[in-house]
């Protein structure tokens, strides 16, 4: 019966939103700060960050977390656990996606604002704190929105490092049920409910924190 | 006493020289107009004059103070002077309130309470008080000028720069921004204007001058320069202009 297994489900499931959040806000940091090294830096910090980008978006994020959970220990001889190395995969992963999400969001905010900002006398720090941030926090939020949903359910990848998540867990209950159609129509449920409720939260705060004539930018997300 | 000065000044980006020597000085309370064809580097010597870009030769005084040669902090100086450009370019996440608020705050550090009098009077000597809590983007754009006009003009400047403030308006809401610039300019304020409005410059202007290809080749007061130029170009310039062409 799989109400027995429920405790599991939903342990897992934990794990799953557990990851999904180290990985995004993880990327969240990691990609602002790519994002504005790029924009702002020099030579040097946008071809390392541009190999980053690279090497996260054009590979598939199962042979990374491969790579990261059974090669690095081989290459630097440290262990780690693969909550641990999922975790880090996942953060990589999401900010460089979400460096292209933030550069298009910074580029966003027209030249005119900023040359406007630097004839009041503001420094640079004050005009990206004041003038760039805010417009692109609220510019981002749609893209963001995707990178929500598309980690979360990237998170079933997890299952290839043999992470306890939710994908991982219903394979191991259909494989001891033999339930499989159960098993995932339940975990597949489980997935739609979760994301279609985030996307309403999220669009929700879009709604709240959008101002007039800030939302004409969205789209414009070049990576 | 002059506010502004130049000597010699020269802009080059790249093997293109735009600005090719330019002698100029503003004292203060004085009105000057630029007036020129597209391309002439009107607006680059603006720039250059707000501090906003360096030049590539000459010496800019502020003041009297020689301010690249003597290293002058120009953030502070930059808050010293008015600018309006020519797109309406508030901070699309501010309101009018809030755009004019945040250089006195952020750059002269006034209280919240006395930032926000002194944006409110701004807004009022361009007759836009009513409109403190509205977005840019919920605003004509001769309204969101006229609030550009409060935002450079609320910290007291020794002196405003205008950058063809009304080029991208039409004829009405034209109008309407002249007749800020009217009032400042009947107030006494020291203003270097860079405009095509012709009418509007004879009326407020101590001097116009005439720049063509990066150089001043004619100035004096307008009734000289409208009705009577020396040189050619500026002849077959005002012309044109009248023509409506």
């Amino acid at each position: 019966m799989l109400l027995d297994y429920i405790d599991f489900i939903v342990q897992s499931f934990v794990t799953t939103l557990i990851m999904t959040f180290l990985g995004l806000s993880g990327g969240l940091v990691l990609g602002i700060l790519s994002a504005l090294g790029d924009v702002y830096g020099n030579r040097f910090i946008r071809i390392i960050i541009g190999a980053y980008v690279e090497f996260f978006r054009g590979s598939p994020l199962i042979v990374q977390l491969l790579l990261f959970y059974f090669s690095f220990p081989v290459l630097t001889g440290i262990k780690w656990d693969s909550f641990t190395a999922g975790a880090v995969t996942l953060m990589l992963n999401s900010g460089a996606y979400q460096k292209g999400y933030f550069k298009g969001a910074i580029e966003a905010v027209s030249k005119d604002q900023l040359l406007a900002a630097r004839s009041l006398g503001m420094t640079s720090g004050q005009i990206l704190r004041h003038i760039v941030l805010p417009q692109a926090f609220r510019i981002v939020i749609p893209s963001w929105t995707n990178e929500y949903v598309s980690l979360g359910l990237s998170t079933s990848a997890l299952t290839v490092i043999g992470l306890r998540e939710l994908t991982t867990i219903s394979k191991s209950i259909a494989a001891q049920t033999f339930e499989p159609l159960e098993v995932y129509s339940l975990t597949g449920l489980i997935y739609l409910t979760w994301i279609s409720i985030s996307i309403k939260i999220l669009n929700y705060i879009y709604s709240r924190v959008k101002i007039p004539g800030l939302e004409i930018s969205v789209g414009a997300v070049p990576s | 006493m002059s506010v502004l000065e130049c000597v010699d000044l020269k802009k080059s980006y790249g093997r293109l020289q735009v600005l090719k020597g330019i002698n100029f000085e503003i004292k203060r309370g004085e009105k000057k107009v630029i007036i020129g064809p597209s391309g002439s580097g009107k607006s680059t010597f603006l720039r250059i004059m707000g501090f906003l870009e360096p030049p590539t030769e000459g010496r800019i005084f502020f003041k009297g103070e020689d301010v690249y040669a003597s290293r002058l902090n120009l953030n502070l100086i930059r808050s010293k002077i008015g600018f309006v450009f020519q797109e309406p370019s508030l901070f699309r996440h501010l309101t009018c309130l809030e755009n004019v608020k945040i250089g006195l705050k952020c750059v002269l550090k006034m209280r919240d309470k006395e930032a926000t009098e002194k944006a409110i009077e701004a807004l009022k000597a361009v007759k836009m008080e009513e409109w403190a809590d509205y977005y840019p983007a919920q605003l004509s754009g001769g309204q969101q000028q006229r609030v550009g006009i409060a935002r450079a003009l609320a910290r007291d400047p020794e002196i405003l720069l205008f950058d063809e403030p009304t080029a991208s308006l039409d004829v009405e809401l034209t109008w309407e921004v002249i007749d800020v610039m009217r009032d400042l300019a009947r107030r006494g304020v020291t203003m270097l204007i860079v405009t095509h409005e012709i009418a509007f410059a004879k009326e407020v202007a101590d001097e116009i001058l005439f720049m063509n290809s990066g150089r001043i080749i004619e100035s004096g007061p307008p009734e000289q320069i409208l009705t009577n130029p020396r040189t050619p170009r500026v002849k077959e310039f005002l012309k044109r202009l009248v023509g409506g062409t």
